[in-house]
Protein backbone atom coordinates (compact mmCIF):
# COMPACT_ATOMS: atom_id res chain seq x y z
CA UNK A 1 0.00 0.00 0.00
CA UNK A 2 0.82 3.63 -1.03
CA UNK A 3 1.91 6.34 1.84
CA UNK A 4 -1.12 9.22 1.14
CA UNK A 5 1.14 11.67 -1.27
CA UNK A 6 1.65 14.66 0.80
CA UNK A 7 2.56 17.92 -0.67
CA UNK A 8 5.37 19.44 1.01
CA UNK A 9 6.26 22.01 -1.09
CA UNK A 10 6.37 25.79 -0.15
CA UNK A 11 6.92 29.36 -1.48
CA UNK A 12 8.19 31.92 0.53
CA UNK A 13 7.11 34.87 -2.25
CA UNK A 14 9.63 34.51 -4.86
CA UNK A 15 11.88 31.45 -3.44
CA UNK A 16 10.10 28.21 -3.87
CA UNK A 17 11.31 25.27 -2.29
CA UNK A 18 10.36 21.60 -2.61
CA UNK A 19 9.98 21.26 1.10
CA UNK A 20 10.07 23.27 4.36
CA UNK A 21 13.59 22.21 5.98
CA UNK A 22 16.51 24.10 5.32
CA UNK A 23 19.74 24.18 7.41
CA UNK A 24 21.05 27.00 9.57
CA UNK A 25 23.58 29.02 8.89
CA UNK A 26 26.96 28.67 11.16
CA UNK A 27 26.01 25.35 11.97
CA UNK A 28 26.04 23.40 8.57
CA UNK A 29 29.59 24.51 7.64
CA UNK A 30 29.81 25.26 4.02
CA UNK A 31 27.71 22.18 3.43
CA UNK A 32 29.57 19.62 1.83
CA UNK A 33 31.48 19.07 5.34
CA UNK A 34 27.75 16.86 5.46
CA UNK A 35 27.91 15.37 2.17
CA UNK A 36 29.24 11.74 3.52
CA UNK A 37 26.98 12.26 6.64
CA UNK A 38 23.54 12.78 5.79
CA UNK A 39 21.32 13.32 2.42
CA UNK A 40 21.57 16.59 1.49
CA UNK A 41 19.28 15.82 -1.54
CA UNK A 42 16.60 15.49 0.71
CA UNK A 43 16.82 18.79 1.83
CA UNK A 44 14.44 22.23 1.16
CA UNK A 45 17.36 24.11 1.09
CA UNK A 46 21.10 25.01 2.58
CA UNK A 47 22.22 28.20 4.35
CA UNK A 48 25.73 28.85 4.26
CA UNK A 49 28.45 30.08 6.70
CA UNK A 50 27.97 33.79 6.99
CA UNK A 51 30.31 35.19 3.92
CA UNK A 52 32.07 38.48 3.95
CA UNK A 53 33.69 40.59 0.85
CA UNK A 54 37.13 39.12 2.82
CA UNK A 55 37.74 36.24 4.82
CA UNK A 56 38.12 36.61 8.56
CA UNK A 57 40.18 34.70 10.78
CA UNK A 58 37.77 34.67 13.88
CA UNK A 59 37.83 34.88 17.70
CA UNK A 60 40.47 33.13 19.45
CA UNK A 61 39.50 30.25 21.58
CA UNK A 62 37.74 29.33 23.86
CA UNK A 63 34.91 29.92 21.03
CA UNK A 64 32.29 26.95 22.38
CA UNK A 65 30.84 25.90 25.17
CA UNK A 66 27.57 23.39 26.13
CA UNK A 67 25.07 25.04 28.26
CA UNK A 68 22.17 23.49 29.29
CA UNK A 69 19.95 22.59 26.29
CA UNK A 70 22.02 23.83 24.22
CA UNK A 71 25.50 25.43 23.50
CA UNK A 72 27.09 29.50 23.57
CA UNK A 73 29.49 30.37 20.32
CA UNK A 74 31.40 33.16 20.02
CA UNK A 75 33.29 31.92 16.61
CA UNK A 76 34.03 35.64 15.37
CA UNK A 77 32.03 35.29 12.08
CA UNK A 78 35.43 33.39 10.82
CA UNK A 79 34.65 32.14 7.13
CA UNK A 80 36.67 32.09 4.07
CA UNK A 81 35.32 35.14 1.83
CA UNK A 82 32.24 35.16 -0.76
CA UNK A 83 35.10 35.46 -3.58
CA UNK A 84 36.62 31.29 -2.40
CA UNK A 85 33.47 30.49 -1.11
CA UNK A 86 31.50 30.62 -4.69
CA UNK A 87 34.65 29.65 -6.92
CA UNK A 88 35.29 26.49 -4.36
CA UNK A 89 32.33 25.55 -2.61
CA UNK A 90 29.22 26.55 -4.24
CA UNK A 91 29.90 23.77 -7.70
CA UNK A 92 30.15 21.44 -5.19
CA UNK A 93 26.86 21.91 -3.21
CA UNK A 94 24.79 22.64 -7.00
CA UNK A 95 25.27 19.04 -7.88
CA UNK A 96 22.82 18.65 -5.23
CA UNK A 97 18.97 19.41 -5.42
CA UNK A 98 19.03 21.60 -2.36
CA UNK A 99 18.24 25.63 -3.03
CA UNK A 100 21.51 27.05 -1.67
CA UNK A 101 20.60 30.22 -0.05
CA UNK A 102 23.83 32.65 0.74
CA UNK A 103 24.65 34.49 3.96
CA UNK A 104 25.98 37.81 3.90
CA UNK A 105 27.15 40.09 6.35
CA UNK A 106 29.11 43.44 6.86
CA UNK A 107 30.65 45.93 8.56
CA UNK A 108 29.16 48.88 6.30
CA UNK A 109 25.79 49.27 4.35
CA UNK A 110 28.61 49.14 1.84
CA UNK A 111 29.95 45.61 1.87
CA UNK A 112 26.45 44.15 2.03
CA UNK A 113 25.67 45.93 -1.21
CA UNK A 114 29.35 45.14 -2.89
CA UNK A 115 28.22 41.34 -1.27
CA UNK A 116 24.93 41.48 -3.07
CA UNK A 117 25.90 42.80 -6.55
CA UNK A 118 28.63 39.97 -6.48
CA UNK A 119 25.74 37.17 -6.32
CA UNK A 120 22.82 38.17 -8.05
CA UNK A 121 24.07 37.20 -11.00
CA UNK A 122 25.11 33.63 -9.57
CA UNK A 123 22.93 31.25 -10.62
CA UNK A 124 23.49 28.43 -7.98
CA UNK A 125 22.44 31.35 -5.48
CA UNK A 126 18.51 31.09 -4.94
CA UNK A 127 18.23 33.73 -1.85
CA UNK A 128 20.44 36.08 0.23
CA UNK A 129 20.25 35.73 3.86
CA UNK A 130 21.42 38.75 5.54
CA UNK A 131 22.55 38.79 9.05
CA UNK A 132 22.50 42.06 10.52
CA UNK A 133 23.72 41.31 13.67
CA UNK A 134 26.51 42.82 13.40
CA UNK A 135 27.75 45.98 14.50
CA UNK A 136 28.20 48.71 12.18
CA UNK A 137 31.26 50.54 12.33
CA UNK A 138 29.59 53.58 11.03
CA UNK A 139 27.47 54.08 13.62
CA UNK A 140 29.49 53.30 16.56
CA UNK A 141 29.78 49.55 16.76
CA UNK A 142 25.35 49.32 17.05
CA UNK A 143 24.11 46.39 14.84
CA UNK A 144 22.23 47.22 11.81
CA UNK A 145 19.22 44.64 13.66
CA UNK A 146 18.72 47.12 16.16
CA UNK A 147 17.46 50.02 14.85
CA UNK A 148 14.41 50.31 12.83
CA UNK A 149 15.42 53.07 10.79
CA UNK A 150 19.36 52.00 9.62
CA UNK A 151 17.99 48.59 9.14
CA UNK A 152 15.40 49.79 6.55
CA UNK A 153 18.21 52.02 4.66
CA UNK A 154 20.64 48.49 4.72
CA UNK A 155 17.58 46.68 2.83
CA UNK A 156 16.88 49.50 0.63
CA UNK A 157 20.44 49.62 -0.60
CA UNK A 158 20.85 45.63 -1.02
CA UNK A 159 17.43 45.67 -2.76
CA UNK A 160 18.70 48.51 -5.12
CA UNK A 161 21.92 46.01 -5.41
CA UNK A 162 20.33 42.46 -6.73
CA UNK A 163 16.96 41.09 -7.80
CA UNK A 164 17.17 37.57 -6.12
CA UNK A 165 14.91 37.24 -2.87
CA UNK A 166 16.32 38.97 0.26
CA UNK A 167 15.68 37.05 3.45
CA UNK A 168 16.54 39.06 6.82
CA UNK A 169 17.37 37.21 9.89
CA UNK A 170 16.09 39.01 13.00
CA UNK A 171 17.94 39.59 16.39
CA UNK A 172 15.92 38.12 19.24
CA UNK A 173 18.09 40.60 21.43
CA UNK A 174 15.70 43.64 21.15
CA UNK A 175 12.83 44.79 23.01
CA UNK A 176 10.13 44.41 19.65
CA UNK A 177 11.53 41.99 17.04
CA UNK A 178 8.14 42.63 14.53
CA UNK A 179 9.67 46.36 14.70
CA UNK A 180 12.69 45.44 13.01
CA UNK A 181 10.89 42.75 10.68
CA UNK A 182 8.36 45.93 9.42
CA UNK A 183 11.90 47.75 8.91
CA UNK A 184 12.75 44.93 6.82
CA UNK A 185 9.59 44.61 4.94
CA UNK A 186 9.75 48.36 4.20
CA UNK A 187 13.47 48.45 2.77
CA UNK A 188 12.31 45.30 0.43
CA UNK A 189 12.85 42.84 2.55
CA UNK A 190 11.07 39.33 0.97
CA UNK A 191 11.20 37.08 3.88
CA UNK A 192 12.09 36.96 7.57
CA UNK A 193 13.92 34.07 9.52
CA UNK A 194 13.59 34.15 13.13
CA UNK A 195 15.65 33.91 15.39
CA UNK A 196 19.67 34.39 15.47
CA UNK A 197 21.03 33.46 18.62
CA UNK A 198 20.51 34.69 22.02
CA UNK A 199 23.27 36.82 23.66
CA UNK A 200 24.47 34.87 26.91
CA UNK A 201 27.48 33.97 29.08
CA UNK A 202 28.53 30.91 31.64
CA UNK A 203 31.04 31.31 33.80
CA UNK A 204 33.57 28.07 34.97
CA UNK A 205 32.62 28.40 39.12
CA UNK A 206 35.86 26.79 40.01
CA UNK A 207 38.64 28.90 38.05
CA UNK A 208 36.38 31.83 37.88
CA UNK A 209 36.62 32.21 34.20
CA UNK A 210 34.54 33.51 31.61
CA UNK A 211 34.06 29.82 29.66
CA UNK A 212 34.44 31.94 26.18
CA UNK A 213 37.19 34.12 25.09
CA UNK A 214 34.91 36.74 24.05
CA UNK A 215 33.07 36.48 27.45
CA UNK A 216 29.43 36.67 25.87
CA UNK A 217 28.13 34.44 23.37
CA UNK A 218 24.83 33.45 21.64
CA UNK A 219 23.05 30.68 22.56
CA UNK A 220 21.47 28.18 20.44
CA UNK A 221 20.03 24.68 20.83
CA UNK A 222 16.38 23.29 22.59
CA UNK A 223 16.92 26.13 25.29
CA UNK A 224 15.80 29.01 23.13
CA UNK A 225 12.98 27.40 21.34
CA UNK A 226 10.35 29.04 23.31
CA UNK A 227 11.96 32.37 22.93
CA UNK A 228 11.89 31.57 18.64
CA UNK A 229 8.40 30.61 18.71
CA UNK A 230 7.32 33.66 20.67
CA UNK A 231 9.06 35.67 18.04
CA UNK A 232 7.93 33.71 14.74
CA UNK A 233 4.53 34.01 16.16
CA UNK A 234 4.53 37.94 16.78
CA UNK A 235 6.60 38.56 13.50
CA UNK A 236 3.99 36.55 11.24
CA UNK A 237 1.00 38.10 12.59
CA UNK A 238 2.27 41.63 12.61
CA UNK A 239 5.13 42.08 9.32
CA UNK A 240 2.88 39.65 7.05
CA UNK A 241 5.84 38.20 5.19
CA UNK A 242 6.74 34.76 4.89
CA UNK A 243 8.70 33.46 8.17
CA UNK A 244 11.14 30.96 8.33
CA UNK A 245 11.55 29.87 11.78
CA UNK A 246 14.45 29.34 13.66
CA UNK A 247 15.80 27.82 16.84
CA UNK A 248 16.15 25.18 18.77
CA UNK A 249 14.49 22.38 16.00
CA UNK A 250 15.56 18.87 16.96
CA UNK A 251 12.16 16.85 16.26
CA UNK A 252 8.95 16.90 13.79
CA UNK A 253 6.61 18.37 16.50
CA UNK A 254 9.38 21.29 17.06
CA UNK A 255 8.68 21.76 13.09
CA UNK A 256 4.95 21.20 13.70
CA UNK A 257 5.16 23.94 16.30
CA UNK A 258 6.86 26.31 14.03
CA UNK A 259 4.58 26.19 11.08
CA UNK A 260 1.61 26.28 13.83
CA UNK A 261 2.97 29.56 14.95
CA UNK A 262 3.09 30.77 11.45
CA UNK A 263 6.56 29.86 10.15
CA UNK A 264 6.46 28.84 6.51
CA UNK A 265 9.26 27.15 6.58
CA UNK A 266 12.46 26.32 9.18
CA UNK A 267 16.12 26.04 9.44
CA UNK A 268 17.55 23.53 11.42
CA UNK A 269 20.52 24.52 13.45
CA UNK A 270 22.86 23.53 16.67
CA UNK A 271 21.05 19.54 16.46
CA UNK A 272 23.03 18.68 13.68
CA UNK A 273 25.83 18.58 15.79
CA UNK A 274 24.85 15.95 17.65
CA UNK A 275 22.88 14.43 14.93
CA UNK A 276 24.11 15.74 11.63
CA UNK A 277 21.16 13.81 10.22
CA UNK A 278 18.61 15.72 11.83
CA UNK A 279 17.66 17.93 9.07
CA UNK A 280 17.04 15.72 6.16
CA UNK A 281 15.45 13.18 8.33
CA UNK A 282 13.14 15.84 9.33
CA UNK A 283 11.82 15.83 6.16
CA UNK A 284 10.95 12.42 5.61
CA UNK A 285 9.31 12.57 9.41
CA UNK A 286 7.19 15.32 8.48
CA UNK A 287 6.09 13.57 5.04
CA UNK A 288 5.09 10.99 7.27
CA UNK A 289 3.23 12.81 10.33
CA UNK A 290 1.48 14.41 7.94
CA UNK A 291 0.24 11.37 6.30
CA UNK A 292 -0.58 10.04 9.33
CA UNK A 293 -2.76 13.20 10.49
CA UNK A 294 -4.55 13.00 7.19
CA UNK A 295 -2.87 16.22 6.08
CA UNK A 296 -2.62 16.95 2.35
CA UNK A 297 -0.21 20.02 2.36
CA UNK A 298 1.92 21.51 4.89
CA UNK A 299 0.79 24.65 3.45
CA UNK A 300 -2.46 24.57 5.92
CA UNK A 301 -0.45 24.44 8.60
CA UNK A 302 1.33 27.43 8.56
CA UNK A 303 -0.33 30.01 10.81
CA UNK A 304 -2.77 26.97 11.87
CA UNK A 305 -2.56 27.61 15.86
CA UNK A 306 -6.04 27.63 17.60
CA UNK A 307 -5.65 30.37 19.56
CA UNK A 308 -7.98 30.99 22.38
CA UNK A 309 -10.79 33.03 21.67
CA UNK B 1 38.63 6.50 5.39
CA UNK B 2 35.01 8.99 5.30
CA UNK B 3 33.68 9.48 8.38
CA UNK B 4 30.48 7.36 9.53
CA UNK B 5 28.06 7.68 12.62
CA UNK B 6 27.64 4.04 13.51
CA UNK B 7 25.74 2.65 16.08
CA UNK B 8 28.40 0.99 18.27
CA UNK B 9 27.03 -1.91 20.72
CA UNK B 10 29.09 -1.67 24.08
CA UNK B 11 31.55 -5.23 24.46
CA UNK B 12 32.65 -4.60 27.90
CA UNK B 13 32.81 -1.67 29.92
CA UNK B 14 36.52 -1.85 32.11
CA UNK B 15 36.91 0.37 35.35
CA UNK B 16 40.88 0.66 35.66
CA UNK B 17 39.52 1.95 38.41
CA UNK B 18 37.45 4.84 38.41
CA UNK B 19 37.28 7.60 37.21
CA UNK B 20 39.42 6.25 34.41
CA UNK B 21 37.17 3.23 32.41
CA UNK B 22 37.90 2.00 28.93
CA UNK B 23 34.73 1.16 26.87
CA UNK B 24 35.39 -1.28 24.20
CA UNK B 25 33.03 -0.85 21.12
CA UNK B 26 32.44 -3.09 18.41
CA UNK B 27 33.03 -0.85 14.85
CA UNK B 28 33.31 -1.11 11.30
CA UNK B 29 35.58 -3.14 9.53
CA UNK B 30 38.24 -0.49 8.02
CA UNK B 31 38.35 0.88 11.55
CA UNK B 32 41.15 -1.95 12.96
CA UNK B 33 43.58 0.39 10.39
CA UNK B 34 42.38 3.96 11.47
CA UNK B 35 45.79 6.09 12.39
CA UNK B 36 46.96 6.55 15.92
CA UNK B 37 45.18 10.05 17.35
CA UNK B 38 42.62 9.75 14.93
CA UNK B 39 39.24 10.51 17.25
CA UNK B 40 35.35 9.96 17.42
CA UNK B 41 32.76 12.19 18.66
CA UNK B 42 30.50 9.87 21.20
CA UNK B 43 26.83 10.55 21.45
CA UNK B 44 25.96 10.22 25.47
CA UNK B 45 22.66 10.91 25.77
CA UNK B 46 19.45 12.06 24.33
CA UNK B 47 18.78 14.83 27.17
CA UNK B 48 19.27 18.57 27.52
CA UNK B 49 22.49 17.48 29.40
CA UNK B 50 24.84 16.46 28.01
CA UNK B 51 23.48 18.11 24.78
CA UNK B 52 26.68 18.03 22.73
CA UNK B 53 28.50 15.02 21.63
CA UNK B 54 32.15 13.85 23.41
CA UNK B 55 35.21 14.30 21.43
CA UNK B 56 37.73 10.59 22.57
CA UNK B 57 40.33 9.85 20.89
CA UNK B 58 41.00 6.17 19.89
CA UNK B 59 42.85 3.92 22.87
CA UNK B 60 43.42 0.74 20.88
CA UNK B 61 41.98 -0.64 17.47
CA UNK B 62 41.72 -4.23 15.99
CA UNK B 63 40.06 -6.47 14.33
CA UNK B 64 37.10 -8.77 15.18
CA UNK B 65 35.01 -11.39 13.95
CA UNK B 66 32.30 -8.69 13.40
CA UNK B 67 34.64 -6.44 12.27
CA UNK B 68 36.78 -4.21 14.38
CA UNK B 69 37.28 -3.42 17.93
CA UNK B 70 37.71 0.03 19.23
CA UNK B 71 38.51 1.02 23.11
CA UNK B 72 37.76 4.19 24.39
CA UNK B 73 40.36 5.42 27.47
CA UNK B 74 37.94 8.25 29.27
CA UNK B 75 37.78 9.60 32.60
CA UNK B 76 34.51 10.42 34.19
CA UNK B 77 34.77 14.31 34.85
CA UNK B 78 31.57 15.48 33.57
CA UNK B 79 28.05 15.09 33.02
CA UNK B 80 29.13 13.25 29.75
CA UNK B 81 31.37 10.92 30.35
CA UNK B 82 30.03 10.07 33.88
CA UNK B 83 26.56 8.86 31.49
CA UNK B 84 29.70 6.77 29.54
CA UNK B 85 30.70 5.60 32.72
CA UNK B 86 27.05 3.62 33.26
CA UNK B 87 27.29 1.83 29.93
CA UNK B 88 26.67 -1.84 29.90
CA UNK B 89 27.24 -4.23 27.58
CA UNK B 90 24.88 -4.76 24.81
CA UNK B 91 23.85 -0.50 24.78
CA UNK B 92 24.13 0.67 21.61
CA UNK B 93 26.27 4.53 21.50
CA UNK B 94 26.19 6.03 18.67
CA UNK B 95 29.91 6.87 17.39
CA UNK B 96 30.91 9.12 14.85
CA UNK B 97 33.98 8.73 13.55
CA UNK B 98 36.81 8.46 12.51
CA UNK B 99 37.90 12.15 12.37
CA UNK B 100 41.07 13.98 12.15
CA UNK B 101 44.63 12.82 11.12
CA UNK B 102 46.85 11.25 13.28
CA UNK B 103 50.58 10.84 14.51
CA UNK B 104 53.18 10.64 11.39
CA UNK B 105 54.93 7.15 11.82
CA UNK B 106 58.80 7.96 11.63
CA UNK B 107 60.91 5.91 9.30
CA UNK B 108 63.48 5.10 12.04
CA UNK B 109 63.66 5.46 16.11
CA UNK B 110 64.10 5.58 18.67
CA UNK B 111 61.11 7.90 20.02
CA UNK B 112 59.93 9.48 22.91
CA UNK B 113 55.98 9.16 24.47
CA UNK B 114 55.15 11.72 26.37
CA UNK B 115 51.82 11.45 28.46
CA UNK B 116 50.42 13.39 31.04
CA UNK B 117 47.38 11.92 32.94
CA UNK B 118 44.41 10.73 30.50
CA UNK B 119 46.51 12.10 27.76
CA UNK B 120 48.30 8.60 27.57
CA UNK B 121 44.67 7.69 25.66
CA UNK B 122 46.05 7.78 22.21
CA UNK B 123 49.61 6.72 23.11
CA UNK B 124 48.52 3.53 23.30
CA UNK B 125 47.45 3.26 19.52
CA UNK B 126 50.56 4.93 18.66
CA UNK B 127 52.88 2.45 20.44
CA UNK B 128 51.15 -0.12 18.83
CA UNK B 129 51.97 0.57 15.39
CA UNK B 130 55.43 1.76 16.83
CA UNK B 131 55.89 -1.95 17.45
CA UNK B 132 54.05 -3.00 14.43
CA UNK B 133 57.31 -0.94 12.36
CA UNK B 134 59.93 -2.15 14.51
CA UNK B 135 60.57 1.32 16.37
CA UNK B 136 61.82 1.69 19.86
CA UNK B 137 60.16 4.46 21.85
CA UNK B 138 60.45 5.25 25.82
CA UNK B 139 57.35 6.19 27.16
CA UNK B 140 57.60 9.12 29.82
CA UNK B 141 54.20 9.01 31.93
CA UNK B 142 53.32 11.47 34.38
CA UNK B 143 50.17 12.07 36.61
CA UNK B 144 49.50 14.00 40.03
CA UNK B 145 49.80 10.55 41.98
CA UNK B 146 49.53 6.68 40.88
CA UNK B 147 45.89 6.41 40.40
CA UNK B 148 46.13 9.21 37.46
CA UNK B 149 48.26 7.11 35.30
CA UNK B 150 44.98 4.57 34.08
CA UNK B 151 46.63 1.33 32.25
CA UNK B 152 50.01 1.93 33.72
CA UNK B 153 51.29 -1.89 33.48
CA UNK B 154 49.70 -1.94 29.97
CA UNK B 155 52.29 1.06 28.88
CA UNK B 156 55.12 -0.40 30.09
CA UNK B 157 54.67 -4.07 28.88
CA UNK B 158 54.28 -2.20 24.95
CA UNK B 159 57.30 0.02 25.93
CA UNK B 160 59.05 -3.44 26.60
CA UNK B 161 57.75 -5.25 23.07
CA UNK B 162 59.02 -2.29 21.53
CA UNK B 163 62.59 -2.36 22.97
CA UNK B 164 62.48 0.47 25.18
CA UNK B 165 60.85 1.53 28.87
CA UNK B 166 58.40 2.85 30.38
CA UNK B 167 58.93 6.05 33.20
CA UNK B 168 56.47 7.00 35.20
CA UNK B 169 56.58 10.31 37.79
CA UNK B 170 54.22 11.55 39.99
CA UNK B 171 53.67 14.15 41.95
CA UNK B 172 53.09 13.13 45.28
CA UNK B 173 55.45 10.31 44.50
CA UNK B 174 53.17 7.49 44.78
CA UNK B 175 54.88 5.65 41.97
CA UNK B 176 58.03 6.15 39.80
CA UNK B 177 60.12 9.84 40.08
CA UNK B 178 58.62 12.47 42.15
CA UNK B 179 58.05 15.38 40.42
CA UNK B 180 56.83 16.58 36.71
CA UNK B 181 56.99 14.22 33.59
CA UNK B 182 59.27 16.94 31.79
CA UNK B 183 62.33 16.00 34.33
CA UNK B 184 63.03 12.50 33.05
CA UNK B 185 62.16 13.53 29.99
CA UNK B 186 64.34 16.42 29.12
CA UNK B 187 67.20 14.96 30.98
CA UNK B 188 67.16 11.71 28.04
CA UNK B 189 66.27 14.52 25.46
CA UNK B 190 69.26 16.40 26.29
CA UNK B 191 71.47 13.59 26.35
CA UNK B 192 70.54 13.10 22.30
CA UNK B 193 68.17 9.61 22.95
CA UNK B 194 65.82 10.78 20.43
CA UNK B 195 65.25 11.60 16.90
CA UNK B 196 61.62 12.32 17.19
CA UNK B 197 58.67 12.11 20.29
CA UNK B 198 55.36 12.24 20.58
CA UNK B 199 52.92 13.86 23.08
CA UNK B 200 49.33 14.36 24.98
CA UNK B 201 48.22 15.70 27.75
CA UNK B 202 47.27 18.90 29.65
CA UNK B 203 48.12 22.48 27.38
CA UNK B 204 50.71 23.36 29.89
CA UNK B 205 52.59 20.64 29.93
CA UNK B 206 51.91 20.48 26.03
CA UNK B 207 53.40 24.04 25.45
CA UNK B 208 56.72 23.03 27.92
CA UNK B 209 57.15 20.14 25.45
CA UNK B 210 56.89 22.86 22.63
CA UNK B 211 59.50 24.88 24.46
CA UNK B 212 61.67 21.65 25.07
CA UNK B 213 61.35 20.95 21.67
CA UNK B 214 62.69 24.13 20.30
CA UNK B 215 65.78 24.25 22.87
CA UNK B 216 66.77 20.88 21.93
CA UNK B 217 65.99 20.49 18.39
CA UNK B 218 64.12 17.76 18.23
CA UNK B 219 60.66 18.03 16.58
CA UNK B 220 57.68 16.55 17.97
CA UNK B 221 53.57 16.22 17.77
CA UNK B 222 51.25 16.81 20.03
CA UNK B 223 47.79 15.72 20.31
CA UNK B 224 45.47 18.59 21.21
CA UNK B 225 42.06 18.79 23.32
CA UNK B 226 39.88 21.95 22.61
CA UNK B 227 36.36 22.21 23.18
CA UNK B 228 34.58 21.04 20.37
CA UNK B 229 30.63 21.40 18.97
CA UNK B 230 30.35 18.92 16.35
CA UNK B 231 34.08 17.30 15.57
CA UNK B 232 33.44 17.35 11.96
CA UNK B 233 34.41 21.06 11.06
CA UNK B 234 30.81 22.47 10.83
CA UNK B 235 30.78 24.86 13.75
CA UNK B 236 34.43 26.40 13.70
CA UNK B 237 34.28 25.86 17.58
CA UNK B 238 37.93 24.30 18.23
CA UNK B 239 40.12 26.81 17.16
CA UNK B 240 43.97 26.54 17.47
CA UNK B 241 46.19 29.53 17.11
CA UNK B 242 48.80 29.08 14.81
CA UNK B 243 52.28 30.98 14.67
CA UNK B 244 50.96 33.20 11.64
CA UNK B 245 48.35 34.20 14.00
CA UNK B 246 45.55 32.46 12.01
CA UNK B 247 43.61 29.89 13.62
CA UNK B 248 43.47 25.98 12.66
CA UNK B 249 40.37 23.68 13.22
CA UNK B 250 41.29 21.23 16.28
CA UNK B 251 39.17 19.03 14.76
CA UNK B 252 39.86 18.78 10.68
CA UNK B 253 43.46 20.15 10.86
CA UNK B 254 44.66 18.73 14.06
CA UNK B 255 43.91 17.07 16.55
CA UNK B 256 47.68 16.04 16.10
CA UNK B 257 49.88 18.88 15.39
CA UNK B 258 53.78 19.21 14.89
CA UNK B 259 54.65 21.47 18.07
CA UNK B 260 55.80 24.10 15.66
CA UNK B 261 52.40 25.06 14.40
CA UNK B 262 50.57 26.17 17.12
CA UNK B 263 50.95 29.09 18.84
CA UNK B 264 51.75 27.71 22.60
Amino acid sequence: MNAPAVDLAVALGPLRLANPILTASGTFGYGLEFAHLADLAALGGIVSKGLSVAPIRGNPPPRVCETRGGMLNSIGLQNIGIERFLAEVLPGLERFPPRVIVNLFGVSVDEYVRLAERVDAVSGVAALELNVSCPNVHSGGLEFGQDPEVLCALVRAVRAATGKPIVVKLSPNVTRPAEIGEAAKVGGADILSAINTLLGMAIDPVTRRPRLATVKGGLSGPAIKPVALRVVFDVARQVGLPVIGIGGIETVDDVLEFLLAGASAVQVGTALFRDPTTASRLVGELAARLAADGVGSVRELVGAVRLPA
Amino acid sequence: MLPSDHAAVVERVVEHPLPYFSLLLDAPPGWAELAAGQFVMVRAGDGLAPFLRRAFSVHDASSSPAGARIELLIKAVGPGTRALAGARPGDRLSVLGPLGHGFSLPAEGPVALVAGGIGSAPLYLLGRRLVERGVRFDLFYGGRGRADLPCLERFAALARRSGGRLVATTEDGSAGERGLVTGPFERSLAAGEFRFFYACGPMGLLARLAALSAAHGVAGEAALETAMGCGFGACLGCAVPRPDGRFALCCQDGPVFPFSEVAW
